[in-house]
C-alpha cells in the first residue's frame, strides 16, 4: 500500500525548474531516502509533500489523501521535521511539546519520554531562542516524533546533533519502522542513509536519476556513495 | 572594496525589498513617489497662501527630516525583526563575523547605501515628480532643484540622528534614550536661532555657511556614530521565563475564543508578546507619532492664521488608525514557520493575533486616550473618542489583517497593497476628522454622523473578518 504517491510533479521558483515531472511511491512499513547533491530538490519535494508550498504541476497523495486539497488531514496524520531548526523562540522545550499535543490532541502523550530522551532536562526554563541549534534541532525532533504519527518526513535531521543523540535517534526510527511506521528521509549524509534506508532515490537537477532497493544494491557488491558518485558526477 | 560592497548593498536591498511583495510592486512605488512630487507642487500655492511661505517651507523639512528618522530606525532595527520574521538572514551586515572586515566600517557602509537607497527610490523620484509640477506651472526649476537639495540634507540629518540612536541603543537602552535626547534637544538648542535645519537656511537666505553647516551636521553624526559601534555585539538573552506552566495556563484562560482560533495557539502568541517585551516597544512606537501629531497641531496652530483644535474625538482617529502599527507589532514578535509543521492554517494565527490585539493590547490606545482627555480638560468627549477609537480601530486592524496577514510591514512595501490600503483608511478617517473638528457648531447632527460611520465602519469590520478565512486558509507559512 503506497503512503506517498506523487505523479509528474514539477515545481518552477521563477525561472529555476527545482523538480522536473517527478514520480514517487513510498510503501508503508519503508524506510525510504531521498539523496541528492545541495539544490537537488529534496527539500522542494519534502516541502510539497508535506504542504508547506505548493507544486507547479502535477500531483501528490500522503496517506491517501491529495496534499493540496487535503492539507490539514494530511498535517494531522505526520510528523514533520524541516530543514531549518526553527521552534517557537519564545517558549521552552517543554511548552513547544505542550502546544504541539494540544493541537493535534495528542491521546496520552508522554511528554516527560521525549524530554528524557533528547536530554533536555537542563534546559527546562531556556527559551528556544537562547538554545543552540543542536538543541534547537533536539526540540524539533522531539515534536515530531511525540506526535504519535505512522509517516515521518525527516530533512537532514541529524545536522547538529551530537553523535550520541545521533545513534539514539537512528535506533529509534529502526524500530519505529519496525513496528508499521513509515519514514521519508532527506539527506546527504549517504552514511546515514547506508545504514537505516531500505529503499532510496538519487535526485539531481531536480530529477529522479535513480530508484533502487539497498538490498539489491548490496547485491551488486555496490553502495550508495559508489552510486552516488556515478549518477551525479 | 568600499564600493563593491555599496554596490553589493544596493542589490542585496533591492531584491530584499521586491522579495517582501510582488516584484511589481516594489519596482512601480517610484512611480507613486513621482505622482505624490507632482501633486504635492500642485497643491502648494493652497497651502502657502494658508500657511505662509516659510512655515510651508519649514513643514516639508520637519516632515523630511522624520522620514529620514523613520527610514533610519527601519534600516538599523529593521534586521532584528526580519530574523525573528524569516528565521536565519545572511545579510551582507553580518559578514565581519565571518570575514577580516570592522563591524565600524561596515556599519558606515550600511548608513552610506541607505542615503543612496532612499534617495534613488524616494527623493530622487520626488524630485522628478516636483519638476515635472513646476515645469507646467511655470515655476523656476532650478529654485526648486535647490530645494530638493536642500531637503536631501535634511533628511540624511535625519538619518544620521538614526544611525547615532541605533549605536548607542547597541551599549544600552537607557544611553540610547539619554543619548537620543541628548543630541536633539543640542541640535534644537544651537539652532534655535535659526529655521528648522541649516539647509533650510541656505535655501531661504542663500548664506554658503549654512550650505556647509548642513553638509557637515550629517557627516558629524554619523562619525560619532561609527566610532560609537562595538566590535563585537551580543544579543540580549532572555533570562525572565517566570511561572513554568504558563503555557496551559493561558490555554485555560483563552478557552473562551475557541470560536475564532485554537486557545493553545492563542496562549503561545500571549507567551510571545510577554516574554519578547513587545508591549514595552509598541507602547513607545506609539508615543512617538503621538508626539508628533501633538508637535504639528502646535505648529499649524502658530502658522495658520485660523486657529485648529484636535479635540478627543480627533485623536480617537488617530489612535485607532495607529491600531494598523499594533498589529504589526504582533507579527514581527517570531517567525511562524513552526506552525507549517503542525494542523495550522494561517487564517487561524491572524485570528489568534486579533484576539490579542482586542484583549492584551487595548489598555496602550486606552491609556493614550484617557491622557490625551484629561490633558485637554476633554473628560467630556472621553467617551465618544473611546467608541471612535474602537470602530476605527476594530476597522483598519480587520482590514490590515485581512490584506497583509502575517506579514503586514513588507506587505506594505507592496505599491499595490499600499494604495489600496489607503484609499480604505483615508475617506473615513478624512469624514471623522472633519466631524470631530466641527464638534461643537452642530454637536447632535455631529454625533448622529460619527454614529453613523463607526457602525458602517463595524459592519466592514466583521465583512474584513469573515473573508480573512477565504483569502489565508489555504496560504502557506513559507
Amino acid at each position: 500500500m503506497s503512503v506517498i504517491s506523487c505523479k509528474a510533479l514539477s515545481k518552477k521558483y521563477d525561472d529555476v525548474l527545482a523538480l522536473d515531472g517527478v514520480d514517487l511511491n513510498v510503501e508503508k512499513g519503508e524506510f525510504f531516502g531521498l539523496l541528492g547533491p545541495n539544490g537537488a530538490g529534496k527539500t522542494t519535494l519534502l516541502k510539497i509533500l508535506t504542504g508547506q508550498i505548493r507544486a507547479t504541476e502535477g500531483t501528490a497523495e500522503v496517506l491517501g489523501l491529495d496534499v493540496e486539497k487535503e492539507i490539514l488531514s494530511v498535517k494531522r496524520k505526520i510528523g514533520i521535521v524541516p530543514e531549518q531548526e526553527s521552534p517557537p523562540s519564545f517558549l521552552t522545550p517543554r511548552e513547544v511539546l505542550e502546544m504541539v499535543v494540544a493541537i493535534r490532541e495528542t491521546e496520552d502523550p508522554d511528554i516527560e519520554k521525549w524530554i528524557e530522551f533528547f536530554e533536555m532536562e537542563a534546559l527546562e526554563g531556556r527559551v528556544c531562542r537562547n538554545l543552540s541549534r543542536g538543541q534547537r534541532q533536539k526540540v524539533m525532533l522531539a515534536a515530531a516524533f511525540i506526535s504519535q504519527t505512522e509517516l515521518l518526513f525527516l530533512d537532514e535531521p541529524f545536522i547538529n546533533l551530537d553523535p550520541i543523540v545521533q545513534t539514539k535517534v537512528r535506533d529509534w526510527l529502526v524500530d519505529f519502522v519496525k513496528e508499521g511506521g513509515t519514514v521519508f528521509l532527506n539527506t546527504h549524509l549517504l552514511e546515514n542513509a547506508q545504514r537505516l534506508c531500505n529503499r532510496a532515490a538519487i535526485i539531481h537537477e531536480g530529477k529522479i536519476q535513480s530508484l533502487i532497493s539497498l538490498e539489491k544494491l548490496k547485491q551488486q557488491k555496490m553502495n550508495l556513495e559508489e552510486l552516488f558518485h556515478e549518477i551525479v558526477l | 572594496m568600499n564600493k563593491l560592497i555599496i554596490h553589493r548593498m544596493l542589490l542585496e536591498e533591492i531584491r530584499l525589498n521586491a522579495s517582501f511583495a510582488s516584484g511589481k510592486g516594489f519596482y512601480s512605488f517610484p512611480i507613486l513617489v513621482i505622482l505624490a512630487g507632482l501633486l504635492a507642487v500642485f497643491f502648494s500655492d493652497e497651502m502657502i497662501k494658508d500657511m505662509g511661505f516659510s512655515a510651508f517651507l519649514e513643514s516639508c523639512h520637519i516632515s523630511i527630516l522624520l522620514y529620514g528618522v523613520f527610514t533610519g530606525f527601519l534600516a538599523f532595527f529593521g534586521n532584528d525583526f526580519l530574523e525573528r520574521i524569516f528565521g536565519y538572514l545572511g545579510l551582507i551586515i553580518g559578514l565581519p563575523s565571518t570575514q577580516p572586515i570592522s563591524q565600524r566600517r561596515m556599519t558606515l557602509l550600511y548608513f552610506i547605501k541607505e542615503i543612496i537607497f532612499y534617495s534613488i527610490f524616494t527623493l530622487l523620484p520626488a524630485l522628478i515628480g516636483a519638476l515635472i509640477g513646476a515645469y507646467s506651472n511655470g515655476l523656476d526649476l532650478i529654485n526648486v532643484t535647490k530645494f530638493g537639495l536642500a531637503l536631501f540634507f535634511s533628511f540624511t540629518t535625519g538619518l544620521s540622528f538614526a544611525y547615532l540612536t541605533s549605536s548607542l541603543y547597541r551599549i544600552s537602552l537607557p544611553i540610547a534614550i539619554f543619548g537620543g535626547f541628548f543630541s536633539i534637544s543640542t541640535y534644537g538648542f544651537l539652532f534655535r536661532n535659526f529655521h528648522i535645519t541649516p539647509s533650510l537656511d541656505w535655501y531661504l537666505n542663500g548664506s554658503i555657511e549654512m550650505l556647509f553647516i548642513a553638509m557637515i551636521i550629517p557627516v558629524f553624526i554619523s562619525i560619532i556614530a561609527t566610532i560609537l559601534v562595538h566590535e563585537n555585539y551580543e544579543s540580549k538573552v532572555i533570562q525572565k521565563i517566570g511561572y513554568k506552566g504558563r503555557l496551559a495556563e493561558y490555554t485555560k484562560k483563552f478557552e473562551w475564543s475557541r470560536w475564532m482560533s485554537a486557545p493553545v495557539i492563542v496562549s503561545k502568541e500571549r507567551i510571545d508578546l510577554q516574554r519578547s517585551q513587545t508591549g514595552t516597544k509598541m507602547f513607545f512606537s506609539f508615543a512617538f507619532p503621538l508626539g508628533i501629531l501633538t508637535f504639528m497641531n502646535w505648529f499649524i496652530d502658530r502658522g495658520l492664521p485660523i486657529q485648529i483644535d484636535f479635540n478627543t474625538i480627533f485623536y480617537g482617529v488617530m489612535i485607532g488608525f495607529f491600531g494598523t502599527m499594533l498589529y504589526s507589532w504582533l507579527n514581527t514578535i517570531d517567525s511562524p514557520n513552526f506552525y507549517s509543521t503542525l494542523p495550522v492554517t494561517v487564517s487561524e494565527v491572524i485570528r489568534a493575533r486579533l484576539i490579542l490585539f482586542l484583549t492584551i493590547t487595548w489598555w496602550i490606545p486606552l491609556l493614550f486616550m484617557t491622557l490625551i482627555a484629561y490633558m485637554s480638560s476633554e473628560i467630556n468627549l472621553l467617551p465618544i473618542g473611546i467608541i471612535v477609537m474602537i470602530a476605527v480601530g476594530i476597522y483598519i486592524v480587520n482590514y490590515t489583517a485581512w490584506s497583509t496577514g502575517l506579514r503586514t510591514n513588507s506587505a506594505l512595501f507592496d505599491a499595490i497593497i499600499f494604495i489600496k490600503f489607503f484609499f480604505i483608511s483615508v475617506p473615513p478617517m478624512v469624514a471623522m476628522t472633519i466631524l470631530s473638528l466641527a464638534i461643537n457648531h452642530r454637536p447632535s447632527t455631529i454625533l448622529v454622523a460619527l454614529a453613523t460611520i463607526c457602525g458602517f465602519l463595524a459592519l466592514m469590520s466583521i465583512l474584513f473578518y469573515n473573508r480573512i478565512e477565504i483569502k489565508w486558509k489555504e496560504e502557506s507559512f513559507d
